[in-house]
């Protein structure tokens, strides 16, 4: 069945290949076709396919429209973007879908102020794959089967005003629609589950609550920043929810749900020893759970991470992070735990190394990307090959190898779905 | 003593004379990175780059530049617009150029609204994958070479440009060839540590826009890879009056399609 509607896709992708007039016809149009499979290569694999966690078939469509007349929106130099995709998912018996990933219309009504508001990918902060102020949803399920880098990043649906004054830069964010992180759920990627109380696959039934659409559920999101010289500096603000299912709502009934959140954090970015070094750091407050004794709901704690990348010459680039996160609280949340809970450390630490390769005139991308952490004994290994055959046809080839000794923790949760990828896209 | 001041005099307009007669190596090499990247205060234009491997197959890159001078011969801002290929349309990039330090560069990729910062400490690197390097899109800093006059027959400077620092780069010096008429560098050839020629830059086009004569086309070749890229600029103009503030993370989120439009 798979091989099946994935030849039928590959007519398709040939068409686009030798028809080129018919998207002649359609001005402005680009994106691509994309096939993508991803086989699994660890043992005991519990979720839907034991064997593969990636077969699908993507059409990716983007066009821009820029207002130009005499209408209030041209004055405003008004930009409307789209961008779109349609999937044919085999893993799920060939389900087709529709994503809108960009809707947006953006503009500038005076030389001060920037807008743009609808359905948008909203990024900031200075982490290579961590994350500490880009509170912003992801898309971890994209993350570990292997999609496009692209994917990690999901698309909220909000109103951006940014203004210039002359001593820094400030944007402010509203997300009247909460939009939770993608995470494993047993269907296509096996994780711990803490009502299992180990990892589990196509047998997890939880239930996750996400806040109901209301004006107090609204999310806030502030930015300050301006440079020194080229250094970046940065003060972020966040009032909302926490992205990951991390609360319980009730037990019984198997329901977790997404508890407030606050951030208080900033960063700093510049040269440094002929490299690029960054850190960034935050405070977490968890409302919800303000003395940290709820065992229930998440505790408060505080993040840091450093970076340093540097180019060595001849297209190669290694970079190191550092990232420290700490439990506050640690005491209460001790006390408050039940003989059968799992108990989380106080502090993790985090590394990541990365080394980026280009041969063949750049057309060639070989990067290795991984993380261990030592106080969690895991880790996660990215490895990829990128291959641009023409201007159009690009090759993609990868491998995903989480691993740990633990069931509950970051990676350990995940090492059965260590995958081997390949996908190949026509763009447009 | 007033005969002794005229004398003085003329000595001394004779001394000023001969410097502009006869230009010191320094000065030549000035002039000629002046004309290929210092022309008015700013400048945009269009690039087609076509990249032509030893077995011809050909690649495309088409952006827009915009220049911005901080200061005459001196730091400049570069922004650059992707439009093709395709995978990378909407990218921007941002280069503050300092002489005396390694460049800032920054890093748009709309598809993940990321300002990515790059460790630029390689100025020889391919630019975009083509035969040019980052040093031939925003010049090289006279000052990170000697200068000698090999010649000056006929209508054009040869120049030796050897490097101050040779453990920076992978040539061991390159000559430049520079019309006499305008200073605009016509020709450059890179020889490496052996001594053999293997790269060559030259302007294939060149042409008046607004009183300022301009390369329209270049050429560069890898002698040892057999490839080659052909870039051939458009829609330029100078003095536009581009603001300093559009090499900034907010334009590069926002790309000044004011500019980049033409």
């Amino acid at each position: 069945m798979v091989i099946k509607k994935s030849g039928i896709f590959l007519v398709i992708l040939l068409l686009f290949a030798w028809q080129k007039p018919v998207f002649a016809g359609l001005s402005g149009w680009h994106g691509f076709a994309e096939g993508a499979f991803g086989g699994v290569i660890s043992k005991g694999d519990p979720t839907k396919h034991s064997d593969y966690n990636m077969a699908e078939e993507r059409l990716q469509l983007k066009n821009q429209y820029n207002f130009e007349g005499e209408d209030i929106l041209s004055r405003f130099q008004g930009v409307f973007r789209f961008k779109g995709d349609f999937t044919l998912d085999e893993y799920f018996g060939g389900k087709t879908d529709f994503e809108l990933r960009e809707a947006n219309l953006s503009f500038t009504p005076t030389q001060l102020i920037d807008v743009k508001v609808g359905r948008q990918v909203l990024t900031w902060g200075t982490g290579d794959y961590l994350f500490i102020n880009d509170v912003f949803p992801k898309d971890y399920v994209s993350f570990y089967v292997g999609r496009d880098d692209e994917y990690l990043k999901k698309p909220s649906d909000a109103l951006k005003i940014s203004l210039y004054p002359e001593l820094f830069n400030f944007d402010f964010i509203v997300i009247p629609h909460f939009t939770p992180n993608s995470m494993p759920e047993g269907d296509r990627l096996s994780f711990f589950d803490s009502f299992q109380g180990g990892i589990a696959g196509t047998d997890s039934d939880r239930d996750l609550i996400e806040p109901g659409q209301q004006a107090k559920n609204f999310e806030y999101a502030g930015r300050f920043y301006r440079n020194f010289g080229s250094t970046e500096a940065a003060i972020y603000l966040f009032r909302g929810f926490d992205n990951i299912s991390r609360s319980y709502k009730n037990e019984a009934a198997r329901q977790l749900y997404y508890e407030r959140q606050d951030v208080y954090g900033s960063s700093l970015r510049g040269e440094l020893l002929g490299g690029i070094g960054n850190i960034e750091g935050a405070y977490l407050h968890s409302p919800e759970d303000p003395k940290g004794n709820n065992r229930l709901i998440e505790n408060s704690s505080v993040r840091l991470m450093a970076g340093y990348e540097k180019d060595l010459g001849n297209d190669l680039k290694v970079a190191f992070q550092y990232y420290y996160e700490q439990m506050l609280d640690y005491a209460a949340y001790k006390r408050s735990l039940l003989s059968q809970d799992v108990v989380y450390d106080e502090c993790k630490h985090i590394t990541t190394q990365r080394l980026t390769k280009l041969f063949k005139n750049q057309t060639v991308r070989v990067s290795l990307f991984n993380f261990y952490s030592p106080s969690n004994n895991d880790g996660y290994l990215r490895f990829s090959v990128e291959y641009d055959l023409t201007d159009h046809w690009k090759f993609t080839s990868g491998l995903n190898i989480p691993w740990g000794a633990e069931d509950y923790t970051d990676f350990g949760q995940m090492r059965k779905n260590k995958n081997i990828y390949a996908r190949l896209r026509y763009s447009f | 003593m007033k005969k002794n001041i005229s004398i003085f005099l003329f000595l001394f307009l004779m001394g000023i004379g001969s410097v502009y007669a006869q230009m010191s190596a320094d000065d030549i090499a000035g002039r000629a990175s002046h004309m290929g990247y210092y022309q008015d205060k700013d400048g945009r234009s269009q690039a087609k780059m076509v990249i032509t491997d030893s077995q011809g197959r050909r690649r495309e890159r088409q952006m827009t530049i915009l220049r911005f001078n901080i200061s005459d011969n001196g730091d400049q801002k570069y922004y650059v617009y992707f439009d093709k290929p395709s995978d990378v349309k909407g990218m921007a990039y941002i280069v503050w150029k300092h002489l005396s330090k390694d460049d800032d560069r920054w890093l748009y990729l709309p598809a993940l609204d990321l300002v990515r910062r790059v460790a630029s400490s390689d100025k020889r690197s391919s630019f975009a994958g083509t035969n040019f390097l980052y040093e031939d899109v925003s010049g090289r800093s006279v000052n990170l070479d000697n200068h000698e006059l090999l010649s000056s027959e006929g209508d054009s400077y040869m120049i030796k440009n050897t490097p101050k620092d040779a453990d920076q780069v992978e040539f061991s010096y390159y000559q430049v060839q520079v019309d006499k008429s305008n200073f605009i560098p016509l020709k450059a050839e890179y020889y490496d540590k052996e001594g053999k020629l293997y790269r060559i830059v030259e302007a294939a086009e060149i042409k008046e826009i607004q009183g300022y004569p301009t390369i329209v086309k270049m050429i560069a070749q890898d002698l040892n890879s057999g490839s080659s890229t052909t870039a051939e600029f458009t829609d330029i103009s100078y003095g536009i009056g581009i603001n300093d503030s559009i090499f900034t993370e907010r334009y590069l989120r926002n790309p000044p399609m004011q500019w980049i439009k033409g």
